[in-house]
């Protein structure tokens, strides 16, 4: 019977969760059977009746508050994990390990010879890209145990298996489309305190921002890199894709709104300009006209808004 | 970090950011990255709690305890949902907490009396904000509010938050499903639970 159908379909239509030929198929029979038009009628009554318990938005004053309390709760934590404290002491964490004593000769390791080597210091290592390669090695005696990743036993069997990091200076060579060398190049722009050797890397990503995962982090590095020369080199690799690329393009607008080197924004400025008629631009382009520090950027930005073709 | 006291985030701008490139900047260990994220999210996080909870202070809590839990965990996070899934699953998990715990402490409840000699539970209010332009207006959109409350109070910690984030925060069925752990079509079908007790409810008290 259609109406039983119709009842039970009229609450998702009310909350808009109904497709779209089964919508309409109801908005007819409703037109038609005054009983399901007054269950219908009900349930929106419900529907409203509930507003009477308005979802507030929290004030600025508590959000203000929240924060500065989460600030304060985040300057007293580290995010070091579990592993930095089992450096060097294999002991500590076997112990910790609840099995058999005799359990300890058919320990089955398999290691990863992890860490982009001593010549970077890393930093935050939750991150760390996993080779795909297991290797049995042999006692890692002459390596420094860098982390644990995981330690599981196979149910019903003796065998344990434990995955950890080793620190180990390692190089590679390849070229810029060896995965192996695009991979460390990734990691090195989000994880090394090194200057250098940042820019080493965005210098070589830049050259290849047709992947998507470069250009991600040519973003990562243009949004969040400390230094400037870093972030306009990938600025300057970004620049081509700010047509094709919504990403790319929000990322222009923000180092254009926030980045607090002069150069940058004026860079991000000139960016920006084969997109310029986009209303999000051009929201952008009003704000810099008037609230930029530098009264250059604010006169270029208002040069800009003037080709802007009037569209209405 | 001066980011707390700043001037009110121009969000519309700073949101279209892609979340893998904040989410990425954090795992490497870059602070400014966090706070993108929170500003992206805190709001709704504010606004969940305090509309579930029905308390500020309490909300606060679970906002301090939210983002806490999101900073140290984010290590492990492997994209298998997205961050917005994954915040809205902490949010969630830490008000069901809160209501576990608060329907414990009922038994001892502070009660107290208003200016008409009816007690009402002090856990139950929530400042309202709106000015009382109209009194008679007001005592019966109180009347109904607390009537409301009442009746979601009878539901079951899931039914009230599929209906909460279904209801109130407008979410779709599928991405209250996976904020649940489950599928759309339970997410429905708790919907209709949640419903029918509610209506039944509402019209006992009439």
């Amino acid at each position: 019977m259609k109406c039983e159908w119709v009842r039970q379909n009229i609450l998702l239509y009310v909350y808009e969760e109904i497709a779209d030929d089964a919508r309409y198929e109801l908005e007819q029979h409703v037109a038609r059977c005054a009983e399901c038009a007054r269950e219908l009628e009900q349930v929106r009554e419900f529907h409203a009746a509930m507003k009477a318990l308005p979802v507030q938005e929290p004030t600025t004053n508590l959000l203000a508050a929240s924060r500065m309390r989460l600030q304060e709760s985040l300057e007293g934590t580290r995010q070091n994990g579990f592993w930095q404290n089992l450096v060097l002491e294999p002991a500590v964490w076997l112990r910790q390990i609840r099995f058999a004593p005799a359990l300890a000769a058919a320990i089955f390791i398999a290691g990863f010879a992890g860490g982009v080597g001593t010549a970077y210091k890393v930093v935050a290592g939750n991150s760390r890209p996993v080779s795909n390669v297991t290797e049995i090695s042999a006692p890692v005696t002459k390596s420094t145990i860098s982390g644990i990743r995981s330690i599981s036993q196979q149910p019903g069997s003796n065998q344990i298996s434990i995955q950890y990091d080793t620190v180990s200076a390692q190089e590679a060579q390849g070229s810029l489309s060896d995965q192996r060398i695009q991979q460390l190049l990734l990691f090195a722009v989000r994880n090394t305190y090194k200057t250098d050797v940042r820019m080493d890397s965005v210098d070589l990503l830049a050259q290849k921002p047709e992947d998507a995962n470069i250009r991600e982090a040519l973003m990562y590095a243009l949004c969040y890199d400390a230094t400037s020369q870093v972030r306009l080199k990938a600025l300057g690799a970004l620049k081509p894709y700010v047509k094709s690329d919504i990403r790319v393009r929000n990322v222009m607008l923000e180092a254009l709104l926030n980045d607090t080197d002069p150069g940058i924004r004026t860079e991000a400025l000139h960016s920006v300009q084969p997109v310029r008629a986009d209303t999000s631009v051009r929201t952008v382009l009003n704000r810099l006209a008037q609230k930029d520090d530098s009264e250059d950027i604010r006169s270029q930005a208002r040069t800009e808004l003037a080709l802007v073709p009037q569209i209405d | 970090m001066s980011w707390a006291s700043a001037s009110f985030p121009v969000k519309c701008i700073s949101s279209r950011i892609d979340d893998t490139v904040r989410v990425r900047g954090v795992q490497a260990g870059n602070g400014a990255a966090f706070e993108d994220l929170v500003r992206q999210y805190d709001q709704a996080v504010l606004r969940l709690a305090m509309h579930f909870t029905g308390s500020e202070t309490e909300a606060q809590d679970i906002y301090q305890e939210a983002f806490l839990k999101a900073y140290r965990n984010i290590g492990g996070f492997r994209f298998e949902c997205s961050f917005y899934t994954w915040i809205y699953r902490i949010v969630v998990n830490l008000c069901l907490d809160h209501l576990r715990k608060r329907r414990v402490r009922k038994e001892d409840a502070p009660v107290a009396v208003d200016e008409e000699g009816k007690t009402f539970d002090v856990l139950e209010q929530v400042p309202d904000g709106r000015a009382a332009a109209d009194p008679e207006r007001d005592l019966m959109n109180r009347e109904l509010s607390s009537r409301i409350r009442r009746a979601i109070d009878h539901l079951s910690p899931r039914e009230r938050m599929v209906f909460e984030l279904k209801h109130y925060h407008g979410l779709k069925l599928r991405t209250v499903g996976e904020i649940l752990h489950t599928t759309e079509e339970t997410a429905k079908n708790t919907l209709f639970r949640a419903t029918q007790k509610l209506r039944g409810s509402l019209a006992d008290m009439r």
